[in-house]
């Protein structure tokens, strides 16, 4: 049981830190699209979504800190754009990278655990972020189909499966068996690694390469990545 | 179910939401000389957990050469998330 408390606090821990730096990334974004988009609904969402994150942080961090793991207070924004891309260019690379994939399997993530029997607090704190991080998902498609419609954003296709390699989680593709805890882990709000692979998979091909198809990128590059990635490690 | 019920609502949502102020303009980029790489990289150190920058891993490099990127000049990174 102490393990499985230490692995929980850990994982809601690096939650409060990944929703922190999302904050960071919001309000940033939030200033550099009116630049080249002076009538987007966008930047007013995304700092409505700066401000939720900041509030998820704390009950990421609450949640931590009541399995013994308290939540580092410090945070980075950390910008992602390849240094090729003009600011423009680069803006739209960070929103899909944040929000059309990341928030998109989060709010896979969230709605998964949410279907299963977990702790009532850890139960109330999901279902208040899985709340607004549909909002933060539909803020990375409402930006790609407003730049979608005003220009050529095909290439952000090249650049998809370096978006996608920075999501993975080492170990995500590992074949190796479930850990004794893991089920456990499910009552405290954290994915087994077969279950998170699954929704990992299953949320790129359904959700993520269709939208991204739709709104013209390619998701061809991204596939074949996908492709090698999983018999890299032989799954 | 759960996967087709996401597209609608964040895909196809998010396109109605982003139709709802006009359409952007496709000349309003700041011109090229404004293309600092420092303006978006600068400061940020390369080591943290949750935002990570590919390294030049063969598919990846590859298939960002034929559009003229490279891992080599600034390859881009994801966000880890929950």
């Amino acid at each position: 049981m102490d393990e499985v408390r230490r692995l929980a606090g850990a994982a809601w821990a690096f939650r409060a830190r990944v929703e922190r730096e999302a904050s960071s990334r919001f309000a940033r974004l939030a200033d550099a699209i009116p630049v080249f988009d002076p009538a987007s609904p966008v930047p007013d969402l995304l700092r409505r979504a700066a401000g939720d994150e900041d509030r998820h942080a704390l009950l990421c961090a609450e949640l931590a800190a009541a399995y013994g793991s308290p939540a580092p207070a410090s945070t980075m924004d950390v910008r992602i754009a390849p240094r090729s891309l003009g600011p423009r260019d680069a803006v739209l690379y960070e929103v899909v990278a944040a929000c059309c994939i990341t928030e998109t399997e989060s709010v896979a993530t969230l709605a998964t655990l949410l279907a299963e029997q977990v702790e009532p607090r850890v139960r109330t704190v999901l279902h208040e972020i899985a709340r607004d991080e549909v909002v933060h998902g539909r803020i990375g498609w409402a930006h790609l189909s407003r730049e979608a419609a005003a220009r050529d954003v095909s290439f952000l296709s090249p650049w998809v499966p370096s978006m996608l390699a920075g999501t993975v989680e080492d170990g995500l593709f590992s074949t190796a068996a479930p850990a004794p805890e893991d089920e456990e882990l499910l009552r405290h709000g954290v994915l087994p690694r077969p279950r998170k692979k699954e929704i990992f998979l299953r949320t790129l091909e359904e959700v993520v390469f269709p939208g991204l198809e739709k709104l013209g990128v390619s998701a061809s590059p991204a596939r074949a990545w996908l492709l090698s990635a999983l018999r890299h490690v032989g799954a | 179910m759960l996967f087709s019920k996401l597209f609608r609502l964040l895909v196809l949502g998010g396109a109605i939401v982003g139709s709802a102020s006009g359409c952007a303009g496709p000349g309003q980029a700041q011109p090229a000389a404004d293309k600092k790489a420092d303006d978006r990289d600068g400061g940020a150190s390369s080591d943290s957990r949750s935002a990570q920058t590919q390294d030049a891993d063969g598919g990846t490099a590859q298939t960002q050469a034929a559009d003229g990127g490279s891992a080599a000049d600034g390859g881009g990174g994801g966000v880890l998330g929950w």
